[in-house]
């Protein structure tokens, strides 16, 4: 069928395929920065450094780099997880009664309409200037489209499935196992992409608020340190080591998406 | 391999003044009385939303009569088969196979066996790994059909299961599943809009009326089992077709004037 095309093509031509787009773009965007900073802005490399300029600050802080990367890493890791879990499992609970999500569901909404960055100071208060306060962050910030895909999920169930397991006496727990959350995944790994680099944009949000001034501490943390210091390609690195992670979160989630939905959904098949 | 070792005598089904009123109001059913012969094949055959698809849910027991009752004997198995093939896309064909005996508590040791038995049957023997979505609109159908003769029921229902597939196909699950029906010995009822499908698969044609439905007539159908291919062609096929059709136009054209 269709994918006879991908088969008859090593997997490594296949990979380059997709990825020279990608390159070709990053190359161009790279070559028009350095235009821009070696004409426009020549000599104003506090408003833009030039690529050679980041990259000379990138080397030059390495270790404190990849240790904000590391810290960041481990606090957003940490908000997604608990996104992950306390949101599928909400989600399974709500989607047992049209009460339960009545009453609950609203509630669910309000935690993503306010805005975390003016809700942040708060839970600074409550749980303390450390990683904890980091971590409800970005928990807060990856719950909502867990919560809302996962229940869509849940909740979009062949109807004719649903007789088939009450007709061959199925319990909720069973109908659940082997029915409902199977037929969820697709949904759920849509969430879960969208939540990827959200826990990220949470925890750097959340070291703002925690670490202005303090030389440790995430890459949230060191922004705000670099930016005091006008030390703009340093914030330039910073500002793509975060990037790059949520990128990375996105693409593991894809991956183990991929992996488990290859065998029957549209949207990976064939991948 | 005789009815009885595939899993016995269909089952006697008797609907005695069975209406359906559903809660919006809607009276999808009047009273129906049908009794079914253990091991007869019978079909319905109707208008749109005549509450055929209804009456099936009745006797399948995921729907409760407003009135009347379902008389089933105790502990047959009951299937039910879909227009839709209705299977869980992440399972491999066997693993479909094999769904609804695990769903009633058997033991992989004997669901196993039974489902590559049923495969078999079906003909679909050498698909057992791969996925639904690798299967033809027909070859779907046929999962369907082994995963509910896999249960080796007493009772066999099916809703238009043939509605969805092309004609040439049609024909072809047509017979095979006159002749998985005389091997298995259950008790059929099977929905369809289709007149020459009823005829051809049935002893007996049930003919209903529109919302609320009601059964207008019940027509015998004569032909000996096995029933050739070539039989849609007779003469006789085509007259009792006609009758049939004739019984559900007259009852159309009345409801046109009134």
């Amino acid at each position: 069928m269709t994918r006879s095309v991908s088969a008859s093509s090593s997997p490594a031509v296949a990979f380059a395929r997709n990825a020279a787009p990608v390159v070709v773009v990053a190359l161009l965007a790279i070559g028009f920065w350095w235009l821009l900073s070696a004409t426009v802005y020549q000599g104003k490399g506090y408003l833009l450094p030039s690529p050679q300029e980041v990259a000379a600050a990138t080397a030059e802080n390495a270790a404190v780099l990849a240790g904000a990367t590391l810290s960041t890493l481990k606090e957003a890791l940490l908000g997604y997880a608990l996104a992950i879990v306390i949101g599928i499992a909400g989600a399974a609970v709500l989607a047992q009664s049209r009460l339960l999500e009545r009453s609950l569901y609203p509630y669910a909404v309000l935690l993503q309409t306010v805005p975390v960055v003016a809700i942040a100071p708060l839970i600074v208060l409550w749980f303390g200037y450390n990683e904890l306060s980091v971590v409800i962050v970005s928990f807060i910030m990856s719950l909502f489209p867990i919560v809302n895909n996962t229940m869509l999920g849940l909740r979009s169930t062949s109807r004719n499935l649903s007789e088939l397991f009450a007709l061959h006496r199925a319990n909720a727990l069973v109908s659940f196992w082997k029915l409902r959350l199977p037929g969820a995944l697709p949904h759920i790994f849509a969430g879960l992409r969208i939540s990827a680099g959200l826990s990220v944009i949470g925890a750097i949000v959340g070291e703002f608020i925690i670490g202005s001034g303090n030389a440790e501490g995430g890459l949230g943390v060191q922004i705000v340190f670099a930016q005091g210091r006008m030390y703009t390609a340093l914030l330039f690195a910073e500002v793509i080591a975060a990037t790059l992670l949520g990128f990375l979160f996105f693409l593991v989630v894809s991956a183990i998406g991929r992996l488990l939905l290859r065998h029957w959904h549209e949207s990976a098949l064939g991948s | 391999m005789s009815a009885e070792e595939r899993g016995g005598r269909g089952a006697a089904v008797t609907l005695r003044g069975v209406s359906k009123r559903f809660d919006s109001g809607l009276q999808a059913l009047g009273a129906v009385d049908l009794a079914l012969r253990p091991g007869e094949f019978v079909s319905i055959v109707g208008p749109s939303g005549c509450g055929k698809s209804t009456l099936l849910r009745v006797m399948a027991g995921l729907v409760a009569p407003s009135t009347g009752r379902c008389e089933r004997p105790a502990g047959i198995e009951t299937a039910f088969v879909f227009q839709e093939a209705a299977l869980l896309p992440w399972r491999t064909v066997e693993r479909n196979a094999q769904l609804l005996m695990e769903l009633e508590g058997h033991e992989p040791e004997s669901y196993r066996p039974r489902a590559a038995e049923a495969l078999k049957l079906v003909g679909l023997a050498g698909f057992e790994k791969s996925y639904p979505h690798q299967l033809s609109g027909g070859m779907r159908m046929r999962l369907s059909l082994a995963r509910a003769l896999a249960l080796r029921p007493g009772l066999l229902l099916l809703d238009e299961p043939l509605a969805a597939v092309d004609e040439l196909t049609r024909d072809v699950l047509q017979e095979e599943l006159s002749s998985l029906w005389r091997q298995a010995g259950f008790t059929g009822v099977l929905v369809t809009h289709n007149v020459h499908e009823a005829v051809y698969l049935s002893n007996r044609v049930v003919v209903m009326s529109p919302r609320p439905g009601r059964i207008l007539d019940v027509i015998d159908v004569p032909f000996a089992f096995p029933r050739a291919p070539e039989l849609r062609a007779s003469a006789d096929f085509a007259a009792l077709a006609g009758q049939v059709t004739a019984v559900l136009r007259a009852r159309h054209h009345a409801e046109a004037v009134a």
